[in-house]
């Protein structure tokens, strides 16, 4: 079985239709690509996955291991494994690191039936994800966000993927406003937990973060449509030729 | 003993600049209330029966009516905790008079509560010599057809400092006014309040600081958390005279509405004869951001719990100012227990 199958999604915000149809099918294990110009829908996609309210699903529907999840709230997507790490991490001051990621973590063990981790077993959890990162653990003493620099809310998602160990994680622009330095340590993430039950949806405009996240299929998103679908190939393709050719096929 | 009817003449009404907000008078009338008393001592002679600051103030009303019917006096000069419970069908005037003396620190701990229906008309009357240091925490917890008048009048000396806050729950009305002098060069006001309002719940906090002396600082952070069908008031005025050259001033009124239904009223004032400050006031009335709730929705936490963390972290920055740190832990918990009763949704 897929672990996420979507099936003619149709979305809009605001009255206008930014998803026209999308269909898209992944398996257990794979990594797949998404990249497009900007205004394509990407973020979009990524957003409603997640389920964020802001959007209405117009048609079609999104199978999160074989069931429809359109009407779960955002949390209960996380705590069925579905992880969105941001394009843009929100900052929330007053509200430590270790706080939020342990009312996070013991969250969605709870809801999976797992016996919730005390302070010193969460501690330990969250001292060793560090350290396999390379991130400085200082970090987790500040507030959500507050004052990190691009790269460092990058590899605060990554970390917090880690630590939520998902079955399915979008990862939206993720290089974008990253160092060649921060990128590696977010791909080395990602690699580290590729698995034969984990899958990743990366979403991306340019072909680089390709290069260190390896993906088994490339598709390319324009106007609301997946408008074509190849294998690693694809990205370099795209990276010479641009998106005119799929701009003006639809224009 | 003088039944309450007798004195509503007394009670300042709406027309008056400082009561704009809340209509004491119709609240008291629906009230029978006879003439009590705490217990406490009443063999005690005030000598100066008027208010303090009287020709500056057009609004001591409260405190002249309470000095005409007092029965309760507690004196302090040290740590103390007041605890100031109304039976039903009562009302008070109880007389507090704090005098912290050069150099000395304490902390005074009030905890205000009662049965029912009733009116509790306070007067703390506070004296701090150079260099002393009060602490002063109030937890105001009335019973839903209580009404809480309180006035506090505070004269600080040379680099006296008094710190005080308030936590508001419960139900009921409360009217806290506050007016502080500070005399003696060096001295400091922080004056905070954490509001947490539900039901047909109102609470004024209304903030006078006299700026009276040079190089003196004063502080007023306010944040209420309104639910409901709550009414907050924040009246805050910081007055510089022209001598208090070098004064700092800042005030800040924060709430959050949890419901359509709540309001929120909020009038700073800045009035400075000194050309020589740094004084700054503001206020915001907003709801909870999406932006965050939905990360931490993202990340698995339940919408209810991420509101509850979004709201204490906006509550904690008040807590954190608490001057004595015992007192916070029981701060923190009141906050909690508001919070799962009235922010889960």
């Amino acid at each position: 079985m897929s672990i996420l199958e979507i099936k003619n999604l149709h979305a809009s915000v605001d009255g206008t239709d930014i998803l026209k149809g999308i269909d898209l099918v992944i398996e257990p294990g794979k990594v797949h690509a998404i990249m497009g110009p900007n205004g394509s829908g990407k973020s979009t996609l990524a957003y409603v996955l997640a389920g964020r309210e802001d959007y209405e699903i117009t048609d079609g529907d999104i199978l999160f291991n074989g069931e429809s999840i359109l009407e779960l709230a955002p949390e209960e997507r996380a705590a069925a494994g579905l992880f969105l790490a941001f394009q843009y991490p929100v900052e929330i001051p007053g509200v430590q690191m270790t706080t939020f990621l342990k009312t996070a973590l013991n969250a969605i063990r709870k809801e999976q039936g797992q016996e919730e981790l005390d302070a010193i077993g969460f501690l330990k959890l969250m001292k060793s994800t560090c350290e396999k990162l390379g991130i400085n653990e200082d970090m987790m003493k500040r507030p959500v966000n507050v004052g990190f620099s691009g790269g460092e809310k990058k590899r605060n998602e990554a970390l917090q993927m880690a630590m939520l160990e998902p079955k399915f994680a979008v990862l939206d622009e993720t290089d974008s406003g990253l160092d060649i330095d921060a990128l590696k340590v977010v791909a080395n993430g990602v690699n580290a937990m590729r698995s034969p039950e984990r899958s990743f949806l990366v979403i991306t405009h340019y072909q680089r973060l390709l290069d260190y996240i390896e993906p088994d299929t490339v598709h390319v998103l324009a106007q609301g449509k997946i408008m074509k679908t190849g294998g690693p190939e694809l990205a370099r393709e795209l990276e010479e030729k641009g998106y005119a050719e799929f701009l003006s096929e639809a224009a | 003993m003088t039944a309450i009817a007798d004195i509503l003449d007394q009670i300042p009404t709406r027309k008056s600049e400082r009561f704009k907000f809340t209509n004491l008078p119709a609240r008291l009338k629906k009230l029978v209330l006879e003439q009590g008393t705490l217990g406490w001592s009443d063999n005690v002679d005030i000598l100066n029966k008027t208010a303090p600051g009287a020709d500056k103030y057009a609004d001591t009303a409260l405190w002249d009516l309470n000095l005409q019917n007092t029965k309760d006096y507690r004196f302090i000069d040290g740590d103390a905790t007041i605890d100031v419970h109304a039976q039903a069908e009562k009302w008070y005037s109880p007389y507090i008079r704090i005098h912290i003396k050069k150099g000395q620190q304490a902390t005074v701990i009030e905890k205000q509560s009662g049965d029912s229906n009733y009116w509790k008309n306070q007067v703390v009357d506070i004296v701090l010599e150079d260099g002393a240091i009060l602490n002063h925490i109030r937890f105001q917890d009335e019973a839903a057809d209580g009404v809480f008048t309180n006035f506090t009048h505070v004269t600080c000396a040379k680099d006296a400092r008094y710190n005080a806050c308030t936590l508001t729950r419960g139900e009921g009305l409360s009217r806290n006014q506050i007016h502080a002098e500070l005399q003696g060069s060096g001295a400091d006001a922080t004056i905070n309040g954490v509001k947490l309002l539900s039901g047909k719940q109102h609470a004024d906090t209304t903030i006078t600081i006299e700026h009276q002396a040079p190089d003196c600082t004063s502080n007023q952070f306010i944040r209420s958390v309104l639910a409901g069908e709550s009414r907050g008031v924040f009246q805050g005025k910081v007055h510089v005279h022209q001598i208090a050259q070098k004064t700092d001033g800042y005030q800040l009124s924060n709430a959050l509405l949890l419901s359509d239904l709540a309001e929120m009223d909020t009038k700073p004032e800045l009035e400075i004869y000194a050309d020589d400050v740094k004084c700054s006031h503001g206020a915001t009335t907003g709801q909870l951001d999406e932006e965050p709730l939905f990360y931490m929705q993202a990340r698995g936490i339940p919408r209810a719990a991420a509101r509850m963390l979004l709201i204490q972290a906006f509550l904690a920055e008040i807590v954190d100012k608490i001057g004595d740190e015992s007192v916070k832990p029981e701060a923190e918990q009141a906050i909690e227990e508001w919070l799962h009763a009235h922010a889960g949704a």
